[in-house]
Formats: structure tokens, sequence, C-alpha cells
């Protein structure tokens, strides 16, 4: 089965061949760069907020927590940005490869985990540490295991596509 | 600066080094020291940095002193080889030093002695001696003077033949390493992972030094360093692996120098913070205390080092072939 025509028409702009075929450094690279720092700010604010639920590092008030779901919310808008800018440079690879779906829908389950524990956990300052502990613990768990899951589908990328670009 | 200059300049530190860290090791045992024993291991530590880069200069100092005439390459691959097995070992006896200084309360206070200290002792014996070993075998390759050879392979002592069944074989390490792309995509992801642990942990003290969320007390969030020690021992594993399979790729490219350029001035950050003082300055920082200056500076430059380490990871796919000096 042929892929799609407008994966050729995104791929044939202008904007699509710059990010592509620019020998600058602050093309393809470049966003690929921000799409690192996105991943370590998000998923290494939200690491610490499960591994304090998962009870390492106790010695660590919760409640200021909520301070890093900021943090997250920086890190998700830096990669959702530039994920469209890296499908928008190469939409065929990317779009014709059933792990590039397997990853948007880990990262879809994280962000909901995510927003679940801002709102249980930390959405009611009256709670105390037992009760925080209680709600989260669960949901500390399948978030490291998402985002793990969402790394290993992210990197995976690179190596499992079919088409580089239009056939 | 070529490679071969930069590994005369790097090699003589891990051999030397571990050697004075060893010596310093013994004499606190006899004097129960604590400081000195707390030198030696910090003395292991930055060893064990150090011998990063000095492996990775090894392939371009090789291509540059290949075709010389009365260059063997069996004599190179031999001295490869014991360097993989010394890097190993080096780098362990440099971890069990950092977890001893951890276990301890402090890369500031006087160490005191437990399973790892015993373990430091043990790997560190063994360290000396198989770098020993890459001196010897590297000294070989330049100085037909020092070594008897027969059909360009220097004769060895029954120790060394020992030794040498456990080193591994570069060439076929290398195919190893590079023979399934899912070997190389699996590594490459534990290298994301890693970086998750390091720049979570590291990434969030360093900005709560710097006066965000204040309300987190400082004490508590220093206990998540293992999980960065962790990223970091994840990173350095796969790291190595990865430049052991393509070396060729990363020797040639800028930047992938500056990379382990950023990760060394990343080992003299943290010897600033834990040996001037700004440590203890703000280790019992509580809810809402400010951080002084010079711990702000010192997390900053955590900060853009680590950015940096990032930053020249990432574009080293991009500045491949960069370098052509030798190749």
């Amino acid at each position: 089965m042929a892929p799609p025509l407008f994966l050729q028409t995104i791929e044939d702009t202008g904007f699509s061949t710059w990010l592509r075929e620019s020998e600058s450094p602050f093309a393809f690279y470049f966003i690929l760069l921000f799409h690192t720092f996105g991943l370590a700010l998000l998923v290494g604010a939200n690491m610490i907020v499960d591994l304090r639920l998962l009870g390492f590092a106790r010695g660590i008030p919760l409640a200021p927590l909520k301070r890093l779901f900021g943090i997250m919310w920086v890190g998700f808008g830096i990669n959702a940005v530039t994920g469209i800018l890296l499908v928008i440079a190469y939409p065929t690879k990317s779009l014709t490869n059933i792990d590039f779906y397997v990853k948007l829908t880990l990262i879809g389950f994280a962000v909901w985990v995510m927003q679940r524990l801002k709102s249980r956990v930390f959405g009611e300052a009256a709670l105390s540490e037992e009760a925080m502990t209680a709600r989260g613990v669960t949901l500390a768990r399948w978030s490291l295991f998402l985002w793990f899951g969402a790394i290993t589908a992210g990197r995976l990328l690179a190596y499992t596509y079919k088409y580089l670009t239009f056939p | 600066m070529n490679f071969v200059q930069l590994h005369l300049l790097l090699n003589h530190f891990p051999i030397i080094g571990t050697l004075v860290g060893l010596g310093l090791l013994l004499i606190s045992l006899v004097g129960k020291n604590g400081d000195l024993r707390r030198a030696s291991l910090i003395i292991f530590a930055a060893m064990a940095l150090v011998a990063i880069p000095t492996f990775f200069s090894g392939p371009g100092a090789q291509g540059a002193i290949k075709k010389l005439p009365g260059v063997s390459e069996a004599l190179i691959e031999r001295h490869q080889g014991a360097a993989m097995l010394a890097l190993l070992f080096m780098e362990i006896t440099g971890g069990l030093s950092l977890a001893a200084l951890w276990q301890s309360q402090g890369v500031s206070r006087p160490a005191r002695w437990n399973w790892s200290m015993s373990a430091v002792l043990l790997f560190s014996i063994v360290t000396v001696g198989l770098m020993t070993r890459v001196g010897n075998t590297g000294g070989d390759i330049r100085h037909p003077e020092i070594a008897s050879r027969k059909n360009g392979v220097a004769e060895e002592l029954m120790v060394s033949k020992i030794v040498h069944a456990f080193e591994p074989s570069p060439s076929k390490f290398a195919e190893l390493m590079t023979a399934s792309k899912w070997w190389w995509a699996f590594m490459m992801d534990l290298h994301f992972v890693g970086l998750v642990l390091l720049i979570g942990t590291v990434g969030i003290l360093d900005l709560r030094v710097l006066g965000f969320a204040r309300q987190i007390p400082i004490d508590p969030l220093h206990r998540l360093l293992p999980f960065a020690m962790a990223g970091f021992a994840l990173n350095l594993l796969t790291g190595v692996l990865a430049f052991t399979g393509m070396d060729q790729y990363y020797t040639y490219d800028w930047a992938f120098w500056f990379k382990m350029l950023a990760i060394m001035l990343v080992g003299v950050n943290v010897a600033a913070f834990y040996l001037t003082g700004a440590f203890e300055s703000v280790e019992r920082m509580g809810p809402g205390d400010d951080a002084p200056p010079l711990a702000k500076f010192i997390a900053a430059t955590s900060l853009f080092l680590w950015f940096a380490v990032v930053t020249l990871g990432r574009y080293i796919q991009s500045f491949s072939d960069t370098i052509s000096v030798h190749k």
C-alpha cells in the first residue's frame, strides 16, 4: 500500500524541505536538540514527583513539589512544538510508522496520569502527606512506566521507519 | 594539538593517579586517617573521569601513527584490549569511591571504613595492576628499545599472558556492538533514560539552589543524587560501548570532543561544589531559605554545563567528519 499523497504535499513545501535539507545548524538538529531539552524537563520533573511518592527522599515535603508541574508543562509545550516541526520535516517517515502512534498513545496516557497526579494528589491543600502518598503511589508507578515506554518508542523511531521520504 | 599529543597528555594521569590514590589509601589504613582516605577516594573518582577521554583519544592516536614504519597493528590491538579492561576496573573503582564518599555523609567529611571502602581497596589494587599493563603495552608501540619483539609482537611475562586472556579483542568487540541495529537502538534508548535520571535530579537541585520552589528543603532533595549517579553510570556505559562500536565516527567529530570537555568541566564544578564549602552552606537550608552567591554561581554553572553536554551530544550526528587531522 502506497503512502497517502498528502505526505508528499507536506514534504514538497519549502519549509519542510528547509527543515530536512538545510546545512544550517539551526535547522533539523536544533529542533531535535530542543525536543531533547523538553524531554529532560518534562520527564525529569515528573520523575522527581514519582520517586518521592514511591518513597524515595521522604524528607522532601510533598506540597511544594506542585511547583514542578510548571516545569513539566514548559517541557511539554517545547516538545509539542518541536514534535510538530519534526513531523513536518519527515511526514512520511513518522506517519507511516506504527511506532509513531504507539509513542503518541503512550504520551497521551502519561500526560493524563500527570494531570491525575496533579489534581488528585496536589489538588486539595488540606490532605495529609499520608493521604497524598496513598492517592499517588499507583499513579506514580504508571507514570514512570509510561514515560519509559514513550522514550523507548521515540528512540525506536530512528530505527524502525519504512520510508525516510515519500517513495 | 593532534590526537597523539592529546593521548600522551592524558594517559599519564590515570596510570600515575591511581597509584598515588592507592598509596594514600594504604597510608590512611595504617594511620587511621579519615582525611587521607577521603583524599584517596577523590583522586580515584577524578582519575575515573580523566580515564574516559584518555580512552577515547586512543583511536585518533592510532590513526596518526599506524602508517609509520615499525608500527605494528598487533601491538596497538593488544594495547587497546588492555585499555578496555583497565577502563572497566577504573570506572568501577571510581564509582565505588563515590559510593564510599556518599556513605561517609558527604565528600567534605572524613571517610569512614565500611564495605564500600573494602571494595575500593580491592578494585583499586587490580586497577593499578591493569593500568601498569596498559602503560607497558602502550609504550611498546613506539619504544622498540624497551621490548624484545618476535614477529612484531612483544614477548610477555606469564602474568601478562594470563591477564591477556581476560582482555577483549577490540575489533571483535566493535563488531559485536554494531552487529544488530536493535542492540544499538537499545543502547541509545538507555542513554536517553540516563539523561533523564541525571538532568532530572541535578537540574531540579540546581534550580532549587538558584531560588526556584523555595519551599523544598535542600537536604532531602540532595538525597536523590544517587539517581543522578545511576544515570551517569548508565550513560558512561552506553557511551563507551557506542564509542568502541564506531570509534572512527566519534573520533573525527568536534561536537564529541567538546562534549567530553564539558563533562570534564562538570567534574571540576562538582569538585568546586563539595570542596569549597558551597555544599555545607546550602545543605541545611530549609523551606524559604536563600542560597549564598557562591552556591548559586556553581548551580548556574552546572545547569549551563549540562545544557552544553546535551547540546553537543545532539550535534554529534551533524558534526561527523569535521576533524580531518590524520584521518
